[in-house]
Parts: structure tokens; sequence; C-alpha cells
């Protein structure tokens, strides 16, 4: 599936708000196939709102947005659905009363009719423990099973873009770890380019290829993790300490 | 005895009518977002459609379809002209509700003038009396109650094994994230209009069967007992409209033995405050 004309995300000075002065000003980023690139920052800082703009669920008033190629700026969801860009929100990322299976049948909405059993079985090879709970309502699940249901949905239709809004939030520790080292770069494996939005600047970095960081509504810093973790002035700020030697 | 098992029959026959209203109120709110106000004029609209259809010499099955589809038209453009341009704007959820009840009285005053406010009847056979243990019930009265039946099941099927009925469970869950799945939600909107301006007409007119004459302000007191089943069971949850109806159905008719029938809809409501007081969200809570 990969290869022949994905090259992915590539957003050029997007500047989008929410109808007052704009929250977010000139940011670019790229997501390539195949790589996990990360947006890190503190909170208000406009990660959601980029994410947001990047997925048509904000108007986009400045700068560009093309996926594989096309440009898509201002495009509805709805047609970024289309273009192959895959959205899992901060918030509000499941159908609460819909069943787990329900859930996976609207992620593959657009599928035609004979593709979405298979579509759910890969799903379900990724994430094994939703298999054992696909009749239970989307909204009785824990926060880990939930997230996963959320990152299925979107995976459905094999999208080329994953945009993940920080998938980890409230999850355990070592559920969290788990989702990043597996499941994400798994994503990526897989072909997909990854943006994921993290709070947890030291665990996203280590499954990173390319980092962002915003601030203030605008991109602050940008490199691999090995550049941003040598940067005293990014591990002062993000991860609470001094410049590791390795 | 005989005069409880009689209302029993009533009450079944006024639930069956009622929970094809609140059904098509309920859903239409849920995928919505619009507390449309004016269903019940608009149902009244189409009881004037099928008897328009009705005195040109046709049977009343078939000015029930002209009913349906004369709602079904009216609801959609009720949306596209006047609900979904405030909606784009931003108005909030209590803004609508008044816009819909000015809908009502446009909509009410309107059928009133093309049709000059007499009392009309359809021309059609009540049928033979049929026994049922206690009850006594014509051939049009079980035939409302078979309609209505089959009605609940095709929107339990509809919504449970379809994918236009789980991508309006799915809209009305949540509508951004189905537009970000490719849901165009737009176009299930405006077919939930037209399906549930469908209900509203085959409402009006089963509605106008069973009360035998009506006017253009008929259904007044009905969208109250409309309301008083979505918020029984729970606003935008088809099944708990389903058993709204049912409950505030037989309690009116029931109660209607006992205090002077005149007082029978405040039951009705003394019912819904009542259980508002237990479970505020409804009987079944949450949206479908
Ligand atoms: N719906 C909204 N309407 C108006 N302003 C908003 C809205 N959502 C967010 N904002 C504002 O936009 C700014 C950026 O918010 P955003 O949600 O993008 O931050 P974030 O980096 O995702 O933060 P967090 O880490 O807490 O999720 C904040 O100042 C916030 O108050
Ligand atoms: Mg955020």
């Amino acid at each position: 599936m990969s290869g022949d004309g994905r090259t992915g995300l590539q957003a050029d000075g997007v500047t989008a708000g929410y109808g007052g002065d704009p929250v977010i000003r000139g940011v670019s980023v790229r997501a390539e196939p195949g790589k996990v690139a990360s947006v890190v920052g503190p909170n208000g800082s406009g990660k959601s709102t980029l994410l947001k703009a990047l997925t048509g669920v904000l108007r986009v008033s400045g700068g560009r947005v093309s996926v594989d190629g096309r440009e898509v700026t201002n495009s509805p969801p709805e047609d970024m659905a289309r273009a192959g860009v895959g959205y899992v929100p901060q918030v509000d990322d499941v159908f609460a009363p819909l069943t787990v299976r329900e859930n996976l049948e609207m992620g593959g909405y657009l599928l035609g009719r004979g593709q979405v059993g298979p579509a759910m079985e890969h799903v379900l090879a990724v994430f094994p423990r939703l298999s054992g709970m696909l009749r239970r309502p989307a909204g009785k699940l824990s926060g880990g099973e939930r997230k996963m249901l959320a990152m299925g949905r979107v995976l459905m239709l094999r999208p080329s873009v994953f945009l993940l809004d920080e998938p980890t939030a409230n999850l355990a520790p070592a559920i969290a770890r788990e989702l990043l080292e597996e499941q994400v770069r798994q994503l990526a494996r897989h072909g997909s380019a990854v943006l994921i939005v993290e709070q947890r600047a030291r665990a996203v970095l280590a499954v990173s290829d390319h980092t962002y960081v915003m601030g203030g509504g605008e991109l602050r810093m940008a490199g691999t993790p090995a550049e941003l973790q040598a940067d005293p002035a990014f591990v002062a700020s993000f991860l609470g300490g001094h410049v590791q030697r390795s | 005895m005989s005069l409880l098992v009689a209302s029993v029959g009533f009450g079944l026959i006024t639930a069956s009518v009622l929970a094809i209203a609140a059904v098509g109120f309920t859903l239409q709110f849920a995928v919505t977002d619009v507390l449309n106000l004016a269903f019940a004029a608009v149902m009244t609209a189409g009881a004037y459609t099928a008897y328009a259809v009705n005195a040109a010499g046709m049977p009343i099955w078939l000015g029930t379809l002209a009913a349906m589809a004369a709602c079904a038209v009216l609801s959609v453009l009720l949306n596209y002209l006047v609900y979904a341009p405030f909606q784009r704007r931003g108005a909030a959820p209590i803004t609508l509700v008044i816009v819909s009840l000015g809908m009502a009285l446009i909509v009410e005053f309107s059928v009133a003038a093309v049709t000059g406010g007499v009392g009309v009847s359809y021309r059609m056979s009540q049928g033979s009396t049929i026994r049922l243990g206690g009850l006594v019930l014509t051939t049009a009265q079980l035939a409302i109650i078979g309609i209505s039946l089959v009605v609940m099941v095709a929107v339990h099927a509809l919504l449970r094994y379809t994918r236009l009925g789980k991508a309006m469970r799915a809209t009305a869950a949540n509508r951004m994230l189905a537009r970000n799945c490719g849901i165009r939600a737009s176009r299930v909107i405006g077919l939930t209009w037209a399906l549930t301006g469908a209900l509203c007409g085959l409402a009006g007119t089963v509605f106008a069967i069973d009360v035998g004459t009506f006017t253009a302000t008929s259904t007044d007191i009905f969208l109250i007992l409309i309301l008083a089943a979505v918020f029984l069971g729970g606003p935008g949850h088809a099944y708990g409209a389903m058993l709204g109806a049912l409950v505030i159905g037989l309690a009116t008719e029931v109660s209607a033995v006992y205090i002077p029938a005149d007082y029978k809809y405040v039951v009705a409501f003394v019912i819904l405050l009542g259980m508002l007081a237990v479970r505020p969200a409804g009987l079944l809570g949450a949206r479908t």
C-alpha cells in the first residue's frame, strides 16, 4: 500500500483559530510515510488547534495543507477522511452509545461492503484486546481500551496520515508506554505517516523520528530527538533536567 | 371493571398514535439537535393532506401515503429554509426552540387559513367490531395499533442494522467525529428530516382517524403529550420514546375512569414530573 504517490502530510505556514484572533500562526509541519513525527509543548500552546486545522475541523485562515501531494486546505472533515487523513481527537474520540463493533463500522464507513470484515480483522489483530468486547458500548470502556478503540476506528480505513492528539493522556504509565512503543510505531511500520501530539515529552521522543516544539501558538523548535535532547533550552523546559550524554 | 378494560383499549390506541409521533420527534431531536415544537402543527398539515386526497375520492391509505410525503417535504423545507440557517450562524439550542415555536404557529395558522378552520373527518369505514378478551376495538383501531407496532420494529431495524441508521446514531452521538469518519453529516441530517417528517405525517393521519373529527388546532394538546412521552423516556432516545408513549397513553386514558376526563392530561405531566425528580435523564437515560 505504501510507496506510489504517498508523500504524507505537509503543512506550510498554517494560521488558524476559533473566530477571534488566530490561536496558531504560521505553523509548518511534515509527517512522512513510515515515520513518526511528534508535537510537544505546554498546555494551551495550540497543539490541538493545529490538528483541528489539519483535519478540517477548524478553518485555516492562512497557509496551505497537502496530503500525498494534493492540496486539501480547508476541505471539510468528511473530505479529509476521503483524502486519507485519520484523526483521533483529544476528547470525544469514540461514539459512546455505540458498541465497539459499531464504532469500528463507522470507522470503515467509506469502505465497500466486502471490505469492512477484513478491515475489522486487521484492526483486531493490531488491538487484540478489543476482540473480547465487540458488543460493549464504547462509553463503558476503560481509558486505555477506549483509546485503542479510537485508534482502531481510524485504522479501519488504513489512512495514509494518522493524527493523534494526546493518546496517552489519563493512561497509566505502563499502558501509555505500550501504546506508544507498540501500537503507534506499528502504524508507522505499516506505512502510515504519523503525527502525534504528546505531553509525555520523554516517552514520545523515544518513538519519534522528528519532533516539533510549540509555544504560544508558534513553532519554537524542531529536530530529531537526538538534536533536541542535546539542546539545553529544550531539556530545561521539557525534560526537566540536564542534557543527557549518550 | 369493564370500564377499566375499555379504557385500557383506548390507552393502547392513544399510545400507538403517540409512539409514532414521539419516536419521530425524538429521532429528529437526537440527530438534528432541533427540539422541533412545530412537529404537531406539521402533523395537522399531514392530516389535512390525507383529508384532501380522501375527499377527492381516494382511499384513506392513499391519503396516508400522501400525508407522509407532504410532511417529509415540509420538514425538509423547514430545516433547509429556517433551522439550518440559524444553526449555521451558531444559534443556541434554546434560540432554535423559540424559532420552532414560531414555526408551529405559522404552520398551524397557514393550515387554518387554507382549510377554513372547520372540523372535518375522513370518509372511511371504521370496520367491524372485534372483541379481544374484554377489549372492544374496531378494525380501524386495530389497524392503528398494528401500524404502530410495524413502525416501531422498522425503526429498531433501521437504527440497529442499516448503514444509514448507524450513521444517524453516530451523528447524534458526536457529529464532528462522524464527519471525521467520512460521514456526510448534512446528508444524514437531511434524510433524518425526511424520515421523521414521514413519521410525522403518518402520526397526523392516524391521530385524525383516532379522534374522528379534527381541526387545525386539534394537535395542540397532543404536542404536550409528545413532549411528555419523549422526556419520560429520555430525550433523543428512540426506545425511551416508545416506552414513554405507552406509559403516557395508558395513564391518560385509564385515569379518565377515576377522575374527570378533563384532567387526564394533567396526569401525564404528574407522572413526567415525578419521574424527572427521580431520574432526570429519563427512563432510559442518555441518547440512543
Ligand atoms: N473551542 C475553543 N474556542 C476558543 N478558544 C479555544 C478553543 N479551544 C481552545 N482554545 C484556545 O486556544 C488555545 C490553544 O488551545 P489548544 O487546545 O490548541 O492547546 P493545547 O496545546 O492542545 O493544550 P493541551 O495540552 O491542554 O491540550 C488556548 O488558549 C485555548 O484557550
Ligand atoms: Mg490539546
